[in-house]
């Protein structure tokens, strides 16, 4: 015998509206501190403010024309692309070689997953202060050290000089930046089901190949999270460069970051500052959003 | 275009749209100046400075005696060892967040001027008259915190930088007498290189420290009138006088008189060198007494200092003022004035150990700080020409100093660097 059974609708609580009541408070957060700041920067951007002056005048675009005839932008931007080009290939390589290492038969292997992450957490300050001072050309540990074993020609002031000035400041980068793939990559290296290994070398597979065809392909995940997380991280230095040569000698180590500041906060030219601000946010949008689109497509 | 706009008016009408208009007047769209409305008046003060723990101790004490007999309640904050690289922007940055301090510590000419242009700094004319400062100050150190006519700040020390050495070391040389003619300095540094001492500890970072060396140089080869005009932009840089400048900083470089890589060498870090036994000398104030000798426990007795020779007369040495703004939006200017006043008393500058007051009778303490007590006996009274970081803007300073590190790296020629420092000073100026 065929039952029917009547089921009452119940109303829902709130309606339509509770998950932006739910979502309002984060929402206004938000708004408040992310949206309404940069809204503020694009018109600053738009205008003369000095950053100190009560008032200010509207320039239309002309700060953003300005940005290709300044030299200093242009060495920034090459900056820009040399330091986010090395400090995202070195530290993913070297982060994944180690955990590779570290995922084998090591001894050990808490104490040195320490070591190779204890740089990431030290304070930039203090590392740009250690470095700075092993860079040093008279009393520097490494200089001594090249001194030591006869190689005095190679002894260099290596923040000194434009040649060298950049390149030592991408050393400590790669150096305190190499953890954070290595524990991803770890953490994904021992996700990798061994079964898919036995049945390589059943197959016959070699290291190499095993390493290209099994390992490779299940760190994508992995591969796209340390990429899109570096990216975002190189878009973004500043501090590194600040705190070791302060963009110099000269102006040889500027980068967008620091010339944003260096306008805004010190030369008094807020809007141009402002202008620089703008583009270095609509880049990194730019490159962002490729990952966004991955991670949303994997969600749905 | 010229639609001029306030910036609280825009964060008023955008905070409007954005948040409604409740939370829009709670931002104060109306108001006209930056950084908040005037604030009310009390009891309590604010003072903003950059002293070190060798001397916040003593301003503290002379603040708690101010604060006793006027009974408010003063809190001193300070930003150490940061220069004026980084301190003027912290104190934009409290001054625009609306709680800017009532009273700060700041240096004279490009340095304090944004803050007096900006009028972010009150002008204390009805309070020179009030305490009579015009006549206890030293007229010269007024006019470097006197903006477009308008007396913005109180200066309290007037300080020269000169040569300040380790006895020692020269000894070492062979070398019994501080130098007296330029040619004479060349040949101790020759002497101390021979003896593998480094001569002139400077350094390079920020460019402000090495710079002392080359606006020597300039003095030495342009002379007090054309030097002046250099800075003012009066007379062209592109002249055989700049040109002989640079090329002498390039020697002091390559004759290995400067410490080896020095461009990128900390100031914070060189600077105490000459104390530890590492360079012979460095270009520095009075203030490296306490804070580089006396800090490192060592006696005065093994140091020295002496006016670099410039052959020219007058005599002159590099030399920059430091005083004291009030807030424009302070509700407490009053007493503010008050504080400041009680600061440049002799009594209180004698009290904090000031090495080159520019208040009369409050010369330093031969006991205490031997060695600034005779640099002010020496030299306090010789002229001085405005210290280069605060004649130019800080861009325009920023560009020089990229000229500087071109010229001691070789890619620019003396010549070369002459004309683009004219590029520099000319456009700045037109503007």
């Amino acid at each position: 015998m065929a039952t029917t059974v009547a089921v009452a609708k119940q109303p829902k609580r709130g309606g339509r509206w509770s998950p932006w009541l739910f979502a309002l408070p984060a929402l206004l957060v938000y708004v408040a501190f992310l949206v309404y700041p940069a809204v503020s920067s694009l018109w600053f951007s738009l205008t003369n403010w000095d950053g100190l002056s009560a008032t200010y005048k509207f320039v239309g675009l002309d700060n953003y024309f300005k940005l290709p005839h300044d030299p200093v932008v242009v060495t920034a931007v090459r900056n820009n692309l040399i330091w986010t080009v090395v400090t995202i290939a070195v530290p993913t390589i070297i982060g994944l070689l180690l955990a590779i290492a570290l995922n084998g038969k090591v001894h050990g292997k808490p104490i040195l997953r320490l070591i190779f992450y204890t740089p990431a957490v030290l304070p930039l300050v203090s590392i740009a202060s250690i470095w700075g001072w092993l860079y040093n050309p008279q009393y520097g540990a490494i200089n001594s050290f090249l001194r030591l074993i006869g190689l005095d020609g190679l002894a260099q002031p290596w923040l000194g000089q434009d040649s060298t000035a950049l390149w030592a400041v991408m050393v400590p980068a790669i150096w305190l930046r190499t953890g954070f793939p290595m524990l991803l990559y770890l953490a994904a290296l021992q996700g990798i089901p061994n079964e898919l290994y036995e049945a390589a070398t059943v197959d016959g597979a070699s290291k190499w190949q095993q390493f290209w065809h099994v390992t490779m392909p299940s760190l994508r995940p992995a591969h796209y999270i340390v990429l899109a997380l570096s990216l975002i991280d190189s878009f973004k230095v500043f501090d590194m460069i600040y705190a070791m040569t302060y963009g110099g000698p000269g102006t040889s180590t500027q980068v967008m970051g620091t010339w944003m500041y260096f306008n805004v906060f010190q030369y008094y030219q807020a809007g141009y500052g402002t202008a620089i601000a703008v583009v270095i946010t609509l880049v990194a949008i730019a490159v962002g959003i490729p990952y966004v689109r991955s991670q949303t497509k994997e969600a749905s | 275009m010229s639609t001029s706009y306030t910036r609280r008016g825009f964060l008023g009408l955008t905070s409007a749209a954005a948040l409604g208009a409740g939370l829009s007047a709670c931002t104060g769209g109306g108001a006209s100046t930056g950084g908040g409305a005037t604030q009310g008046a009390s009891n309590n003060l604010r003072l903003f400075t950059y002293e070190d723990d060798s001397t916040i101790g003593l301003l503290k004490a002379q603040v708690k005696k101010f604060d006793e007999q006027n009974g408010t309640t003063t809190t001193v904050d300070s930003l150490p060892g940061s220069g004026a690289a980084v301190y003027p922007d912290k104190l934009r940055t409290e001054l625009l967040g609306g709680k800017g301090p009532d009273v700060w510590r700041i240096w004279g000419g490009q340095i304090g001027s944004p803050f007096a242009k900006a009028k972010q700094a009150l002008d204390l004319s009805k309070y020179y008259d009030k305490y009579g400062w015009d006549s206890k100050i030293n007229t010269a150190a007024i006019g470097g915190m006197t903006f477009d006519g308008v007396k913005s700040g109180v200066p309290f020390l007037a300080l020269g930088v000169g040569a300040w050495y380790n006895k020692s070391l020269f000894a070492k040389a062979g070398v019994s007498a501080p130098p007296t003619t330029y040619a004479e300095l060349e040949a101790v540094n020759d002497k101390l290189v021979a003896v593998g001492v480094t001569p002139c500890g400077l350094g390079g970072k920020y460019g402000w420290d090495i710079m002392r060396l080359f606006e020597y140089l300039l003095e030495h080869t342009a002379g007090p009138d054309l030097h002046d005009k250099l800075l003012t932009g009066a007379e062209s840089w592109d002249r055989p006088e700049v040109v002989e400048a640079f090329t002498l900083f390039k020697k002091w470089q390559d004759k290995k008189w400067l410490p080896q890589g020095a461009l990128a060498l900390d100031p914070a870090d060189v600077e105490p060198w000459y104390v530890q036994g590492k360079t012979a000398y460095t270009i520095t104030g009075p203030w490296t007494e306490a804070a580089a000798i006396l800090a490192a426990k060592k006696s005065s007795a093994a140091f020295g200092n002496f006016e670099l020779p410039t052959d020219k007369s007058p005599a002159r040495h590099s030399g920059f003022v430091e005083g004291y703004m009030i807030n424009a939006k302070s509700g407490n200017a009053d007493k503010a004035a008050a504080l400041i006043d009680f600061i440049v008393q002799p009594a209180t500058q004698k009290a904090m150990n000031i090495t080159a007051s520019t208040v009369k009778g409050a010369e330093p303490d031969p006991k205490t700080l031997p060695l600034a007590a005779q640099w002010s006996q020496k030299y306090g009274n010789n002229p001085f020409y405005t210290i280069q970081d605060q004649a130019f803007p800080k861009k325009q300073a920023d560009q020089y100093f990229s000229v500087q590190s071109d010229l001691l790296q070789g890619k620019v020629a003396p010549d070369a660097a002459s004309k683009k420092m004219q590029e520099i000073v000319s456009a700045w100026a037109k503007s």
